[in-house]
């Protein structure tokens, strides 16, 4: 008990940088996870769209407008170009479309006038390009053909509303469980680091000289000393750990609740306990208190960075990737990914996820293999 | 005495190895970690070829424009390639589906008919493309209907079929619509992370004249004492240590700007000596900060490090360190708060430089920054001058 009361009492100290990873987690995590309804139907990707007109709104101008509404969210900015170009620089918008002065006029007495476009070159731009060419190119067929505006714009508009049947076979509800995903995957910043961080200050309370010196001479036998350490340590990861996944309850919701959700969690406990072992053994390693600041970044960013927790894997670079393999965030983060794709659960689908908790299984008890040596030898030393 | 103190509060500066992985490895390590998981993300966001396959069954054999566009935008040769199509039974594109080797295919029946597992942009991309061509067909049979009434009225009833629709599908391929691309070449938003990198540099440097001021106030060091009682010029005592802790921040800002430019290839725009001035400026303003917060607050080091810390990353952060977009809805919503940032002064003005062609903005930022660093310097000196302590 005195181990852990001395335990609790360091623990509180360290409450404001839990906090702030907590809050980081929440703040991110909600980020991500505005509420939307699970579709089965197909919904089609509608690219952000800004229109600055110069010409009058009228006639196919007008009808033009209205396609690109039609098919794109319409973002609306004050007319000021320092104001556009910094939407477009922080992808605010993805496309800008500036219908030129007199562009009626000029279209129907056959100019073909030229509209002028930004573009983020992503791929929501190729789409609104896309669009626009269509639309373009199909009222020129039809003012070359000698039709008057209003059989121009009804005969567009007959056209451009033949659309093809398209079925979705997926029933996965991959919203939600992409934002379980993500939130997931932010975990592992916030494990690691709370781990990482409260147990390396804990240890190294513990390690201080006059401290470690009065311990040695107390009654207590030291096995048991260790082992209440260790136990009172587990118990702050395991209090950590279900602290985020009733969180996850709450920010995500309804796929918690599956089958989906119980692999989640089983995966997140499974890091967590490898955190643990992590954390013990930096603690082992770290001598100065100061560093253990230093120490936490590191290792909670890097990992995180490295393996796909802030960035999703698929952007990451292959050579990233490859280097990521050596550490366990990797398996943690891609048991994830591979959870949002599983259509059904059974013992073949979710091998692959088992393959993986082995293998952070293996890293933990590697830590703990190379945390015994670790502790063997500084104990010579003292 | 000024070149002395100079020598050795560089001196104790280095020596410090907390300070100096912070204010030297830290922003380094963490550039190292923004290019390996940002490097790929504007690559990933443009449109790659997509995977799809095709039931080639009777009716696509029969049909020419679904048979030849398809064949047109699964060329590897063309530039403008969309699409990797394999032709297939219906029953291994079902496999290919649902083995996620392609992003959906069509079949063509009665009508054509997608089939995809989840809705996505290239899910929206074949359907573009699908019912483009679809409306292609019916413009080129309603263009031969009128062609052939036209023929029919001038009494001619002797009509090539297949060479007027061959006519009217090629004046439909060669029709192209007139779009000028006028956005701006460096639109990679990723820079912001690295700006925001550099910022945080500027205003860590805080910490570094604070440490070096701190060393010559009495109530907060044994030296400062000592420094007190002695008979020099306060003034020239103080003035080389932030002189000191300058350098000491210029070296490692330097650092951090050969690192980015070399190694992480950070693209700062053409200006360079601007770009520096931005740096040296930006730099000063943390200095005053740091000097403000050590002279004002009379609390222990540990404090006054964590207060900057904690001012240095809320600054950041809203200029877009954790997210790129938070600065633009700052900059958007709350101009305000940006305007006051030091963070969001530095990335914005290198963001200007990058982006934009004219220098207003960037000189606005200039300005913004000396305006702030001289209140703070005002301030410190403010709490600085005539210090008295009957009791230590």
């Amino acid at each position: 008990m005195t181990v852990f009361r001395a335990f609790l009492k360091v623990l509180n100290k360290c409450k404001v940088p839990i906090i702030m990873y907590t809050v980081m987690l929440i703040f991110f995590g909600g980020f991500n996870m505005q509420t939307s309804e699970n579709s089965t139907n197909f919904i089609a990707s509608k690219p952000d769209i800004l229109i600055i007109n110069q010409d009058k709104e009228e006639g196919i101008t007008e009808n033009l407008i209205n396609y690109i509404k039609g098919k794109s969210k319409i973002i609306e900015i004050e007319n000021n170009e320092e104001a556009i170009n910094d939407a477009l620089f922080y992808r605010d918008v993805n496309y800008i479309i500036y219908i030129p002065e007199n562009y009626r006029e000029d279209f129907l007495s056959g100019k073909e006038p030229e509209i002028k476009i930004k573009s983020t070159g992503d791929y929501q731009s190729s789409l609104a390009e896309m669009m626009l060419e269509r639309y373009i190119k199909l009222a020129n067929i039809y003012q070359k053909n000698l039709y008057s505006e209003q059989e121009i714009i009804s005969k567009i508009n007959e056209i451009l509303a033949k659309e093809t049947e398209i079925q979705i076979t997926s029933k996965l509800d991959t919203n939600n469980l992409k934002k379980a995903t993500f939130y997931y995957n932010f975990t592992n910043y916030s494990i690691l680091a709370g781990c990482v961080y409260v147990i390396c200050l804990i240890l190294s309370s513990f390690k201080e000289e006059r401290i470690a010196k009065r311990t040695i001479i107390s009654s207590m036998n030291y096995k048991k000393y260790n082992r209440h350490l260790l136990l009172s340590n587990s118990l702050f990861a395991i209090v950590l750990w279900f602290f985020y996944v009733v969180l996850s309850f709450i920010l995500v919701g309804n796929v918690m609740f599956t089958e989906h959700g119980i692999i989640y969690i089983v995966n997140s406990f499974v890091f967590t306990i490898c955190a643990v072992t992590i954390a013990i053994l930096i603690g082992n390693l770290a001598n100065n208190k100061n560093a253990i600041n230093g120490i936490v970044n590191v290792i909670a960013l890097g990992s995180s960075f490295l393996c796909g927790a802030f960035v999703p894997m698929e952007w990451l670079p292959d050579t990233v990737l490859k280097i990521a393999h050596i550490l366990p965030s990797y398996y943690f983060i891609s048991s994830n990914e591979i959870i949002t794709q599983l259509e059904v659960v059974n013992f073949e689908s979710i091998k692959p996820i088992l393959f993986n908790i082995g293998i952070i299984l293996i890293f933990t008890i590697i830590f703990v293999l190379i945390n015994n040596i670790v502790s063997k030898k500084k104990r010579k030393i003292a | 005495m000024f070149m002395h103190n100079l020598k050795y509060s560089i001196k104790t500066l280095f020596r410090n190895k907390m300070l100096i992985f912070w204010t030297f490895a830290f922003p380094i390590i963490l550039g190292t970690f923004f290019n390996m998981a940002f490097s790929n993300i504007e690559n990933s966001e443009k449109l790659e070829i997509i995977d799809i396959a095709i039931v080639n069954n009777e009716e696509f054999k029969n049909n020419e424009i679904f048979k030849e566009t398809f064949k047109t935008l699964s060329d590897e040769k063309n530039q403008d390639r969309l699409f990797n199509t394999q032709y297939v039974t219906e029953k291994q594109a079902k496999e290919l589906l649902e083995n996620d080797e392609i992003s959906g295919y069509l079949i063509l029946e009665e009508k054509p008919k997608i089939i995809v597992t989840t809705s996505g942009i290239n899910e929206t991309i074949l359907k573009s493309v699908t019912e483009e061509i679809i409306q292609i067909s019916e413009i080129v049979k309603s263009l031969a209907e009128s062609e052939i009434k036209k023929e029919i009225m001038a009494g001619n009833y002797n009509i090539d079929y297949e060479k007027m629709y061959k006519e009217i599908i090629e004046k439909n391929q060669k029709e192209e619509a007139k779009i000028e691309n006028i956005s701006n070449k460096n639109l990679s938003y990723t820079m912001i992370e690295y700006y925001t990198l550099i910022a945080m540099t500027c205003l860590y440097g805080g910490i570094l004249g604070m440490v070096a001021i701190n060393q010559n106030l009495a109530n907060m060091s044994n030296n400062g004492k000592r420094i007190s009682v002695a008979p020099t010029s306060k003034g020239k005592v103080v003035f080389s240590s932030i002189i000191a802790s300058y350098i000491t921040q210029i070296i490692g800002l330097s650092l951090l700007f050969l690192y980015t430019i070399f190694v992480l290839k950070v693209d700062y725009g053409t200006n360079l000596p601007l770009v520096i001035l931005l740096g040296m400026v930006g730099s000063f303003a943390g200095l005053s900060m740091g000097l403000a917060i050590g002279t004002v607050l009379k609390t222990n080091e540990g404090i006054k490090t964590g207060i900057l810390i904690s001012i240095t990353m809320l600054g950041c952060f809203l200029s877009g360190m954790m997210g790129i977009t938070m600065k633009y809805i700052i900059d958007k919503n709350v101009p305000i708060v940006n305007k006051l940032n030091p963070a969001s002064m530095i990335t914005d003005g290198l963001y200007s430089l990058y982006y934009y062609d004219t220098l207003d903005r960037y000189f606005f930022n200039i300005t913004s920054l000396l305006i702030f660093a001289f209140i703070m310097i005002y301030i410190s000196i403010f709490s600085l001058r005539r210090q008295k302590y009957d009791s230590i």
